[in-house]
This record gives C-alpha cells, sequence and structure tokens, in this order.
C-alpha cells in the first residue's frame, strides 16, 4: 500500500543530514585536489590530464568502497544499536520493503560517491594539466594503441561498479546479520581488504575450488588489460560467480531480516 | 461492550525451553485505558513486542481491528500507534525531521497534522533542534507525537511516564483519559507503577511470570468498596482490641500499634468515644484504602522476580 519513495527518501535524509557522510566525500575531493597539485609541483606538467586522472581513480576507488561499505555496514546494524528500529518497523510497511528502501538509498549513496571521483578527477586534472597541453603530451595508460582514453576509463568505472555492488551488499548482510555496525565494518573491511591482498597468492595455487572464491572475481579490472589472475578465466565466467554471490547475500539478507524478533 | 479492537487470544511465546508468556487471553475495548500491570520481568514488553509485530508468536493469535498481526501486518499496524520500551529517535535529526520521517510512512498526514501534534505535545520551542540534546522528558513527548500522529485507535505506550516530571505525568494522565474518552481510541499502558496506574487506567490486568493472574476495575463501584475498613492508632492496642471486643465488635491487631476495624462515619465516632472514656490514647483515626498496591502485591503474592 502507499508510494514507496517516500521509504527512500526516509533513507536519504538518515544517510545526508550526517555530517560523516560529507567529511567522506570531502577527503576525497581534497586527496584528488592534493595529488593532483603534488604531481604539478614536483612532476611538472608535460603529463596527460589522463594519465593522472586514471592513476587517482584506481587509487581512490579504493576510498568509494570503505567509504560506502562504512555506510552500508551502519545501515541496519545501527537502526538496531540505537534501538530506532522498532519505530522503524512498526508502520503500515512489511519488513522487505523497509530494507529495500535501506537498500536502494546505499548503492544510490556508492554510485554518487564513483560520480563524484569520476567527475573529480576529470575537472581537477583538466584544469592542472589539460588546459593549453602541448600536442605532444600522449596518455600512456591505455591498454590498447589508439583507444579513446574517456572510454576505457568508463569501462574501468564501470567494471569497479560492479564489484562495489558485490562488497557492498555483502556489508549490508553482515550489517543485517550481525546487527553491529563495528562487526559489520571490521569484517567487511579485513575481507575486502585483507584477503584481497593475499589473494595473488591464492590464485597461484593449483585447485579447482578456487575458481569459485568470491575473491579472485572481485577485482574485475584484471580482464581490462587482458590478464586474468587466474588462467583461462574469462569476464563472463566472474560475473557469473560474482552473480551467485550476490543472490547468496541478499537472499540471505532479506531472510535473516524477515525472521528475526526485534529484541534490542 | 464494544466490540474489541484488540484480541489475543492464547498468545504464548517460547524462547528455547523458557515460556515467556504463557496462554495469555485478553480483549481490549475501544475508549478505554487499559494498564498492563507487573513486576519487571513479568512479560510485559514482550507482550507489547508481539502486539506490533516485532516478535513472532510461538502460539495463538493476536488482531488488531479484525486483522491478524501475523497474517495481514500492514493492515493490521495501520491504526496503531505504539512506543516500545524507550522512545528512541535519530539523535542526529532534529524533532521535526524524526516526525516528518515517520509521518511520510502513513499516507494521508499532512505537514499540518505534524504541527497540530508538536503543540499538543507541547514541543513548539525546541523542535527545530537535534534530539541529542533533548532531555529525557523531550523525548518521552516527541515519542508520544509520533505515535499519535496518525490519529491511531490503538495507542500502545510501554511505561510512558518514564522520565516525565510530576507536571508532565499529570499533562500525559489526562491527554490519555482525553484521548480515550473523547476520541474514543483504546489505550493500552504498560507499568510497573501502581499508583500512576490507579489515576490513569479504567481497568487493569496483573501479569505475573508470563501468566495473565487478573483484571481489575479501576474505575466505578467496584474500586469503592474496599473503603469502610477504619485503621486507628492508639497507646496500647491490646487494651483497645479489649475495649472493642467488650463492645461486640471485631478489630485486628495492625503492627505494634495500630488496630484495624470494619466501621462506617457514624461507628468511627463511637469507637473514638468508647476509647477515649476507657482511658486509651487515639493518636490517630484514617480510613484503610486498599490500594492498587495492596490488592497488586496480594495477587502476586509479593513475589521477586524469577
Amino acid at each position: 500500500m502507499g508510494n514507496f519513495l517516500p521509504l527512500v527518501q526516509n533513507e536519504n535524509m538518515k544517510i545526508y543530514r550526517r555530517p560523516r557522510t560529507w567529511v567522506m566525500s570531502a577527503i576525497m575531493v581534497v586527496l584528488v585536489l592534493a595529488i593532483s597539485i603534488l604531481w604539478l609541483i614536483f612532476g611538472g606538467r608535460d603529463t596527460s590530464m589522463w594519465d593522472v586522472a586514471f592513476m587517482e581513480s584506481s587509487i581512490l576507488f579504493l576510498l568509494v568502497t570503505i567509504f560506502t561499505v562504512v555506510i552500508a555496514a551502519g545501515g541496519v546494524a545501527e537502526e538496531f544499536t540505537s534501538g530506532t528500529i522498532k519505530l522503524l518497523l512498526i508502520r503500515p510497511w512489511s519488513r522487505s520493503k523497509i530494507l529495500l528502501s535501506k537498500y536502494i538509498s546505499i548503492m544510490i549513496f556508492a554510485i554518487l560517491l564513483a560520480i563524484l571521483l569520476f567527475a573529480s578527477t576529470l575537472l581537477v586534472n583538466w584544469i592542472c594539466f589539460g588546459i593549453n597541453a602541448s600536442p605532444d603530451v600522449k596518455p600512456t595508460f591505455v591498454g590498447a594503441e589508439g583507444e579513446n582514453p574517456l572510454s576505457y576509463m568508463l569501462k574501468y568505472y564501470g567494471l569497479t561498479l560492479i564489484s562495489l555492488v558485490v562488497s557492498v551488499t555483502l556489508a549490508f548482510m553482515l550489517s543485517t546479520v550481525f546487527r553491529s555496525s563495528g562487526l559489520a565494518i571490521g569484517l567487511s573491511l579485513f575481507l575486502l581488504m585483507g584477503i584481497n591482498s593475499f589473494m595473488g597468492l591464492i590464485a597461484m595455487l593449483d585447485y579447482k575450488w578456487i575458481d569459485y572464491l568470491l575473491f579472485i572475481h572481485l577485482n574485475l579490472t584484471q580482464y581490462l588489460d587482458g590478464n586474468p589472475m587466474r588462467q583461462g578465466m574469462t569476464l563472463g565466467y566472474s560475473l557469473g560467480v560474482l552473480g551467485v554471490y550476490y543472490i547468496i547475500f541478499i537472499a540471505l539478507t532479506w531472510y535473516s531480516f524477515n525472521k528475526r524478533d526485534v529484541a534490542s | 461492550m464494544e466490540q474489541p479492537i484488540v484480541k489475543l487470544q492464547n498468545v504464548t511465546k517460547k524462547i528455547g525451553n523458557r515460556t515467556i508468556i504463557d496462554r495469555l487471553t485478553l480483549d481490549l475495548p475501544l475508549g478505554e485505558v487499559f494498564g498492563f500491570l507487573g513486576p519487571n520481568g513479568s512479560g510485559k514488553t514482550t507482550t507489547i513486542r508481539m502486539m506490533v509485530g516485532l516478535m513472532s508468536l510461538t502460539d495463538g493469535e493476536i488482531t488488531i481491528g479484525g486483522h491478524s498481526i501475523t497474517k495481514h501486518y500492514e493492515k493490521a499496524i495501520r491504526h496503531v500507534g505504539a512506543i516500545v520500551e524507550n522512545p528512541e529517535m535519530y539523535k542526529y535529526l532534529s524533532g521535526y525531521d524524526n516526525l516528518i520521517h515517520y509521518a511520510r510512512m502513513i499516507p494521508g498526514i499532512t505537514e499540518h497534522r505534524v504541527h497540530e501534534v508538536v503543540k499538543l505535545v507541547g514541543l513548539e520551542g525546541r523542535i527545530r533542534d537535534k534530539v541529542k540534546t533533548y532531555s529525557l522528558g523531550m523525548r518521552q513527548r516527541l515519542g508520544v507525537a509520533q505515535a499519535i500522529l496518525h490519529k491511531p485507535q490503538l495507542l500502545i505506550l510501554d511505561e510512558p511516564t518514564n522520565g516525565l516530571d510530576p507536571a508532565g505525568i499529570r499533562e500525559l494522565r489526562d491527554y490519555l483519559r482525553m484521548l480515550s474518552k473523547e476520541e474514543g481510541i483504546a489505550v493500552f499502558v504498560s507499568s510497573h507503577l501502581l499508583s500512576e496506574m490507579e489515576l490513569m487506567c479504567d481497568r487493569v490486568a496483573i501479569i505475573q511470570n508470563g501468566k495473565l493472574i487478573d483484571v481489575r476495575t479501576i474505575r466505578g463501584e467496584h474500586a469503592a468498596k474496599v473503603n469502610n475498613r477504619v485503621v486507628i492508632e492508639v497507646d496500647r492496642p491490646q487494651g483497645a482490641l479489649e475495649v472493642l471486643q467488650a463492645a461486640g465488635r471485631s478489630g485486628e491487631l495492625e503492627g505494634d500499634n495500630a488496630l484495624t476495624v470494619e466501621a462506617d462515619k457514624e461507628n468511627t465516632a463511637a469507637i473514638n468515644a468508647s476509647l477515649v472514656s476507657a482511658g486509651i490514647k487515639v493518636y490517630g483515626i484514617r480510613a484503610h484504602v486498599k490500594t492498587l498496591e495492596d490488592q497488586f502485591l496480594e495477587v502476586t503474592g509479593g513475589e521477586r522476580i524469577g
């Protein structure tokens, strides 16, 4: 019954009325500025704006992931720890829809943050390196010769956004299942950052089951340059594995949220 | 009696092997303030949680306005306003934004209504401030505001006087009675504060260890009956008792220096006269009003938790 949009509006209000959201966004933009200005001072102006923009994007996308995971991990758990979940649930809405409104607003935040990173790297570096750039300066990062740097960047962002959605869904699941934002933040960051750094090693092992590990597939940009972590893996295969994990995460999240008693 | 708005039938809640609520059956009619009284840990909050769908039922059924809370949750909860335990709000939002948040979740609540409710609970001055700056009493008021925002037919308040000052308690009491009498809604209030319940409620259900022990009418003819006992404070109760027995009355010793007698107005004066003439010092005479507290301790046997 009723209109679903106000629920998302509510969740958005809970995200954007908090200073931490703006602090996170500001940190990201300031870092983009800082890297570009330092580069300008110490490296000079004979670099392509695309090279700097791509370098910044690949480093700072990690921040997008961390910040969104923090918001996602807080999403459900904070309602439980603060006790507000009780007043939130006793409205004429099913628990599934309330959870969906939270999930949607977190996804919107993830995408907005990625767009902010994309836009700020392009704008800042266009100002620092792009205006009146010498025609001799060519971007060097592009894999294939002659490929348009913008379309390469967009592909890169597209692939990392897919991984971001899976990571955020993982954090959202942990938040719902454990109902503790600290545990959800800690565990998801440990899984995403900690395990990810071992993945290069694990990928070298010659076991079949490793092909099904989530973390082998989380870094989709490995396909952009055509050298996957494990031999014979394709983008389609990775997307398939991620899809299965995604469905499992979503199912567990909704099942747990609908089933359990609220007794905090 | 009117058609009950809420029906609890054989409601049972088990967690593991423990039975928290044991076959609770209760009907709440419209237009009454209904108290739910029990010692700490007796299952008051668990019952309320089940009534608003925060907890599942192990057995039995709860219907609100004819809709089952488990099968047609969205319909059943539509006309319910509630505070469960403390009214926890989003501390980083203003009081007004908190109300807007809840108003958005139910269609048909206008901004005008939000202002009306703010005025009603007396928060006009501070409503734009963040909730984290509110005192407990102000949060309680905000909690009441969100509960009545959509003009519910059933208002469930868990320990509503917590943190309110005496003036606030009185205001809330008057307001709840007004709501039940004039708007004809059912108000369900839980508390362990007996004296408070006595002033606020029409009827009281007493619960202990998850079992419904008794339902008592507080207001009306029922309550007055216990009023004709008199407590007399004297210097020599034993001697006083003998004087009374000589006059053909029965009395009971109460404590070290008092006794209770069954007596109306006239008799009380006569007893006083006979005691004084027998040389017994009478320090005081008062009506023995059996309070809800006495009744409560009587039925629950004054038992502690567990």
